[in-house]
């Protein structure tokens, strides 16, 4: 299990509209604004990198220190990021692939406005017990 | 063979070009020197790559060098094969001879030997000295030199070429060039081909003990010489970088614990660009080299080729990823380093770096997206400098001039401590220097929060760097001081320098403490004392001094200012290089840092516009815990400019962020801003965009509907995001029109204040009546003091600055919907039957609301010519059940009736108005209005034939009625009501029977006008001249059929018994030339269904008695009509047509029809006028004579024979006689044919059939050939 693993869903429009502290570690206070700083300036890197590839799993893209940003693509251009210390690429993988189903599911609701904050308890719920299976 | 290194070097570094001898066999060298060095370098050299394929070299540098020189001369066999490629590399020898005796027995000998050694690649060029004029000379050259060429030249290779002294060939030097390439090319291949031999020798005994890693790298690095030495660059870098991956499994494979260097001083400037840094002699180690010098020289080396080969780029991306590898391995064996080598040598080596790449960088030569890479690159290196040089100035103490920013913070707190072996110690003679330190602590403060903003800051420090100097140190000594100190540490964990600065004040009295009780050098570096912060500080920079050999570096650290210079130099060369890349977020970051020293500095216009790009991108992307702390520095520049707008702009950010972000006192703190300086004197008024605060929608639920011309009232939701109350002194709320955009919009006003609460509001505003359409919600605009804002609908789901959002913008939902103009009411007569005449009659309107509330309602009456309203104004209204017309469901109009209260109510008319009372304001209701209508003429009666539609006209009046209602009497409805009156009977009469005593029965018969019963109580026949009761009764019936009930739209008739009378002369003064016909009559009707009885005032009127009314008509009797007596027919034309001029007989039968007696003579004279009785009853005298008299029309016909005369007809019935008479029509056409008059016989008494045409048909004249007149004449 990553000691420290943040992940955030960032809407084709750079807007923050997921954010979820999922590692085990003690937090710091004022990790999570680190960490989003981290994840925001990767986004950087992501722009570059989204388009050089047809695969939605873009693997780590960039490396914070020991921190490791993780980045999932979807078709709709909504990107998971995940920033984390753990190796397990697979379990990452396996991660994101089943957030992209969740946020399909959420996708379909018609009360939910494409673009606007996720604020489901049931995905949020969903998202940390995906988090505790896969790392 | 290691022992070459020394000699190799220095081969190396003397040689850097290729060698070409000359062997000048007939000393033309000195002559020829000149000629021969200007085409130095080559150009366009094709050589071989390592790979044998053809290189073409732009521009190959070369050196001739004689044979005898010393330099060829002086060397041992041995060294020639190890430093192979320094030998020449191709030879040229040069000859001239002017006599064949002389080539064959002197010259030629002398070359064969000379060319005997294989080895060399050689040519000769033969000199002619002769003159091109002297022609014997010329020959003579030639001879020598074909003779020449047969000696040396093979098929397979020329080796001879001739050089004209005087004149030169055109091609000579082309083809010197190419042969000296050639040779070099030879050369070259063979010489790699020995060296690639030797290397794969060796690497094959790479894993033997005897194994020496210098041998292999004097072998590799002669062949990448070669290379280089031949310009083929590509290779040379490939041998480097073959030569670097064994270099690195030779370091980690090896179990040898080896010397890894950098210990030395000024090994803390990187030399990554410098391969002559240091000698290799110096850090050869064994069989191998150092680790520290031995990458940063074969790093050089590759990045000299790359340079060489015009690829900075690559260089950057190549040193930056060497940069990381080795700060890695600088981090192993960071023990054995001094104190943060490291850290040192990573920013030298970016900054050397940096510098390198971007001189040898042509600006615009390259592709964008390569450029784009190359200042991403650039911006790397920057920051990663700039991160180390933050580090290093923590350590030294210049925490606080470091901004607590997220960049900052994160690249600092997730940066480990430099872990040397031993944390340095404060030297002896520093107390003072402590002594500064600490005061300077004291004397910062920490950067105070604007708006007063509780937050914590940022931390800058992996761990309290405190504790983590003091373990450090305490590892060396006994462990539990370090516990002790954790202890006290407690409270504050984690809160980083702040924390321990506010601890110092403690601290430093305790200090002092000490320093009374002991001697004032006791704190000079005891390993048993904890050290304090500005002890931990001053060893850190004493410790720096020593590792530092940069002076410029030591300079930076020297003091804050020093420090800030440096700081923002690398700060700002990261930020632009990170813009040029396109990689915004990473360089508005870095703006804002750049922000932050220009905030301290005081240049708050430069800060400002600087975080104003960091909130835009923030506040663009949605990243609000990012903007949150960014955007009170932002609006305290702009408070300190007095920029307004701006910061109240700022102000509203910071409010509409999420709650959580800040306090509640926070937000208070924000609002009050806002007020205080929409309540103050503001120079430039402009409107705030608060759309993110104060957000509105419509009400949930349908729309408000509204009727055309309606005013109403729209009550609209409004969410503050304010913490407070808030007084809104005035707003206006724009409405759009779905359908119609360019109508003006209008807005609704509240001029009151209104005072929001945090979250929902519910407002209401006015609505002025509208056009029809849908309506959606505009901008809300209104007033805080002086202050104007408007606001947008947009929900707070996302940044309303974002261009995209729109798409994702939930459709607008329509507030208000006005309909088109539809009938609100509808008015009509309540009864379709007539009404009584003369009479007073209540006229019924039946007023129906179509879903529309008539409160209030006035109805105008006003009368048309005719009729008038009764004069005590008295109007009844009552609710009427008939429900709707539409009404589909029986069921539906069944429950309305059950459910149905009558109401009733008495109304005055008042100035031809009345108004409506609540009850009717939404039920339908009949409003009775007492009116008469006024009929001058009399009734009529008529006889069988004739129609009464007259009558129907008569009797209709009109009534103009204007309803006003809605709210504001602002709706009105106007329609004329056609009323239809009628009298109660409508008369006929009819001759019934002729008795043979004259009696005439004359029957009246009644037909009932209305739908109200009607009951006869008496009618009498006033007759007209000429006329008598039989019996010379009054003419009353007997009255013992009275009362006669007559039912609605029946008919009852009454038999008078009339007869021919005289008249005497009295009479004649009073005749009258009708007979009028009174009927006495009641009526028992409802006003609900027509005619009823006629209302009376109750004084007069009581009800139950009988109240008659009186009916009268007239009716013309006229005197029975006579049998005709005499027939005249019309006999038919020839059937071929008449023509104009053309005779025609006209032919009339008249036949006697009943037998002409004197009796009836005598009736029939009766009948005539009194005057003409004589006259008629002398022509009656001579009954069988007939006078006729042919009438017509003297244009149309011209009539030959006599038109009047006498005919006798006999006066037997049956008598017939035929009249002819010739005619002519004269025009064409239709007209009327001639008409047969009898003008003796009245023309009762004459019955015409068959009737005569009413017009004939008259055809033109025929044409006839005298009329003819030929057109050409």
């Amino acid at each position: 299990m990553a000691t420290t693993a943040c992940f955030i869903i960032v809407s084709r429009n750079d807007i923050p509209i997921y954010e979820a502290e999922v590692g085990v570690a003690a937090k710091r206070e004022d990790a999570a604004q680190l960490h989003q700083f981290i994840l925001h300036a990767a986004l950087d890197v992501v722009q570059d990198l989204a388009w050089t590839t047809s695969a939605m799993y873009l693997k780590s893209v960039d490396r914070f220190n020991e921190l490791v940003v993780s980045v999932y693509v979807t078709a709709g251009h909504t990107r998971f990021m995940l920033l984390h210390d753990s190796r397990n690429d697979d379990g990452i993988k396996s991660f994101f692939q089943d957030v992209h189903e969740l946020y399909i599911k959420t996708l379909l609701n018609p009360l939910y406005l494409p673009g606007s904050r996720i604020t489901s308890s049931h995905f949020d719920t969903k998202v940390r017990a995906l988090a505790r299976k896969y790392f | 063979m290691a022992n070459f290194l020394a000699q190799f070097q220095t081969i190396k570094n003397s040689s850097d070009r290729l060698v070409i001898s000359v062997e000048d066999v007939s000393d033309l060298w000195p002559t020829v020197k000149p000629a021969f060095e200007a085409r130095l370098p080559f150009k366009k050299a094709s050589l071989n790559n390592k790979t044998r394929n053809p290189v073409l070299v732009e521009t190959l540098p070369a050196e001739f060098i004689l044979t005898t020189d010393s330099r060829l001369r002086s060397r041992f066999p041995q060294e020639q094969l190890l430093f192979w490629f320094r030998e020449p590399y191709a030879t040229v020898v040069l000859v001239t001879c002017e006599d064949l005796d002389e080539f064959k027995t002197i010259l030629k000998p002398r070359l064969k030997l000379i060319v005997q050694n294989d080895e060399r690649e050689w040519f000769i060029v033969f000199v002619s000295k002769a003159h091109p004029a002297n022609d014997q000379a010329s020959k003579m050259a030639k001879k020598v030199y074909a003779k020449l060429e047969v000696e040396f030249s093979s098929k397979k290779r020329e080796r001879c070429c001739k050089y004209d002294m005087h004149f030169p060939e055109a091609n000579f030097w082309e083809d010197l060039e190419s042969k000296i390439t050639e040779c070099i090319r030879n050369t070259l291949d063979r010489r790699v081909q020995f060296y690639e031999d030797e290397i794969r020798k060796l690497s094959e005994q790479r894993l033997m003990p005897v194994w020496n890693f210098c041998n292999f790298f004097i072998l590799k690095e002669s062949l990448a010489f070669i290379f280089e030495m031949g310009h083929l660059h590509e290779d040379a870098l490939r041998e480097y970088d073959e030569l670097e991956l064994c270099y690195l499994e030779t370091v980690n494979m090896s179990g040898k614990q080896r010397d890894f260097g950098g210990g030395e001083r000024g090994d803390d400037q990187a030399a990554v660009l410098n391969p002559g840094n240091k000698a290799l002699t110096q850090i050869v180690q064994e069989d191998s080299f150092r680790e520290f010098e031995f990458r940063q020289y074969l790093f050089a080396c590759q990045s000299k080729l790359l340079f060489k080969l015009n690829r900075p780029i690559e260089v950057a991306s190549r040193g930056y990823s060497f940069i990381i590898s080795f700060s890695k391995s600088l981090a192993l064996h960071e023990r054995i380093l001094p104190f943060c080598m490291r850290e040192v040598w990573v920013i030298t080596a970016c900054l050397a770096l940096v510098e390198a790449t971007t001189s040898n960088y042509n600006d615009g030569l390259m592709v964008p997206d390569i450029e784009k890479e190359f200042f991403l690159l650039l911006g790397d290196l920057y920051s990663l400098g700039r991160v180390k040089f933050m580090r290093l100035a923590y350590l030294v103490g210049y925490g606080t001039e470091i901004e607590r920013s997220p960049v900052n913070s994160a690249s600092l707190s997730l940066l480990p401590w430099p872990k040397p072996a031993v944390w340095p110690s404060v030297p002896a003679d520093a107390s003072s220097e402590v002594l500064d330190k600490e005061k300077l602590i004291l004397q910062t403060t920490p950067r105070a929060k604007h708006f007063g903003i509780q937050r914590k800051p940022l931390p800058l420090e992996p761990t309290v760097l405190l504790r983590e100097a003091n373990r450090r140190r305490a590892s060396l000594s006994a462990g539990n001081v370090f516990e002790i100190f954790d202890s006290r540490q407690g409270p504050v964990e984690g809160s980083g320098f702040d924390a321990s600065s506010r601890m110092s004040p403690q601290k430093v009295h305790a200090s002092s403490m000490s320093r009374t009780n002991s001697s004032p050098g006791n704190f000079d570096g005891s390993i048993d004392r904890p050290m304090r912060l500005a002890e931990i500080y001053v060893a850190a920079e004493h410790a720096l001094k020593q590792t530092i050999s940069n002076q410029e570096l030591l300079k930076s650290l020297s003091s804050s200012e020093e420090f800030e210079q440096k700081y923002l130099e690398l700060t700002k060369g990261a930020a632009d290089n990170y813009h040029r890349s396109w990689w915004k977020r990473h360089g508005v970051v870095l703006d804002g840092e750049i922000a932050a020293v220009a905030f301290k500095r005081g240049h708050f216009d430069q800060a400002a516009k600087s975080y104003e790009k960091v909130c835009a991108l923030y506040s663009g992307e949605g990243w609000q815990d990012l903007l949150a702390e960014v955007l009170p520095y932002l609006a305290e520049c702009q408070k300190i400019l007095d920029d307004q707008a701006g910061y109240l702009l700022s102000c509203v950010r910071l409010l509409s962020l999420d709650e959580e972000l800040f306090s509640t006192k926070e937000r208070q703190a924000f609002q009050s801003e806002v007020l205080r300086l929409a309540h103050s004197e503001m120079k430039n008024p402009v409107p705030l965009d608060v759309s993110s605060l104060i957000t509105f929608s419509g009400n949930p639920g349908p729309p408000l509907e509204l009727c055309d011309r309606d005013p109403g009232i729209l009550s609209v939701t409004v969410w503050s995001g304010f913490p407070d109350d808030i007084t809104l002194d005035s707003i206006s709320l724009t409405l759009m029109a779905t359908n119609n955009a360019d109508e003006g919009v209008k807005a609704l006003k509240s001029s009151t204040a209104i005072v929001l609460q945090p979250g929902r509001n519910t407002i209401t505003l006015d609505l002025p009546p509208h056009k029809p359409g849908s309506y959606v919600l505009g901008v809300l605009t209104g007033q805080i003091g002086q202050l104007r804002f408007r606001s947008h609908s947009f929900s707070k789901i996302g940044p309303a600055d974002c261009d995209d959002f729109m798409s994702y913008e939930k459709p607008a939902k329509p507030i208000l919907k006005v309909f088109k103009p539809r009938a609100l009411v509808d008015l009509e007569a309540a009864v379709s039957s007539a009404l009584l005449i003369n009479e007073h009659q209540w006229l019924g309107i039946l007023v129906r609301p179509l879903n529309y509330s008539l409160r209030a309602a006035v109805l105008h009456i006003d009368t048309g010519p005719g009729l008038e309203i009764e004069k005590s104004h008295i109007i009844e209204m009552e609710s009427c059940a008939c429900v709707s017309q539409n009404d589909d469901g029986q069921g539906g109009a069944q429950v309305d009736s059950l459910n149905y209260e009558k109401r009733f109510e008495r109304l005055t008319l008042d100035d031809g108005k009345v108004v409506f009372p609540n009850w009717a304001s939404d039920t339908p209701s009949v409003l009775w209005v007492l009116i008469r209508a006024i009929s001058d003429t009399l009734c009529r009666g008529s006889s069988s034939g004739t129609t009464r539609r007259e009558s129907i006209v008569d009797g209709m009046r009109t009534i103009a009625l204007k309803l006003e209602f809605g709210a504001f009497h602002n709706q009105t409805f106007e329609r004329t009501l056609a009323v239809h009156f009628t009298y109660p009977f409508y008369v006929r009469t009819r001759v019934t029977d002729k008795c043979n005593d004259g009696t005439l029965l004359l029957q009246v018969i009644l037909h009932s006008e209305v739908k109200a019963t009607l009951t006869v109580y008496d009618a009498w026949l006033d007759l007209q001249d000429g006329f008598i009761h039989t019996g010379q009764t009054d003419g009353r019936p007997n009255s013992s059929f009275f009362p006669l009930i007559i039912s609605p739209t029946s008919k009852a008739g009454i038999l008078f018994s009339i007869c021919l009378g005289k008249t005497n002369a009295e009479e004649e003064a009073t005749k009258q030339p009708e007979s009028i016909l009174n009927i006495k009559y009641g009526i028992s009707g409802d006003r609900t269904s027509g005619a009823h009885r006629p209302f009376l005032n109750e004084s007069t009127g009581v009800d139950g008695v009988r109240q008659e009314l009186i009916f009268k008509t007239a009716i013309t009797l006229q005197r029975p009509v006579l049998d005709p007596c005499i027939a005249v027919g019309f006999l038919p034309l020839p059937s071929d047509g008449l023509r104009v001029g053309q005779l025609v007989k006209m032919q009339w039968r008249v036949e006697r029809l009943k037998y002409l007696d004197e009796k009836e003579v005598s009736q029939q004279s009766v009948s005539l006028r009194k005057q003409k009785k004589e006259e008629c009853l002398l022509h009656v005298r001579s009954l069988d004579e007939v006078l006729y008299e042919v009438n017509a029309n003297s244009g149309n016909w011209m009539i030959a024979g006599r038109k009047r005369g006498h005919v006798s007809l006999s006066i037997k019935q049956g008598a017939r006689i035929i009249i002819s008479v010739l005619c002519m029509p004269l025009v064409a056409g239709y007209v009327r044919p001639p008409l047969l008059g009898l003008p003796d016989v009245d023309e009762a008494n004459i019955r015409c059939k068959p009737a005569g045409p009413h017009l004939i048909c008259v055809l033109p004249p025929a044409l006839s050939s005298s009329f003819c007149i030929p057109v050409d004449s």
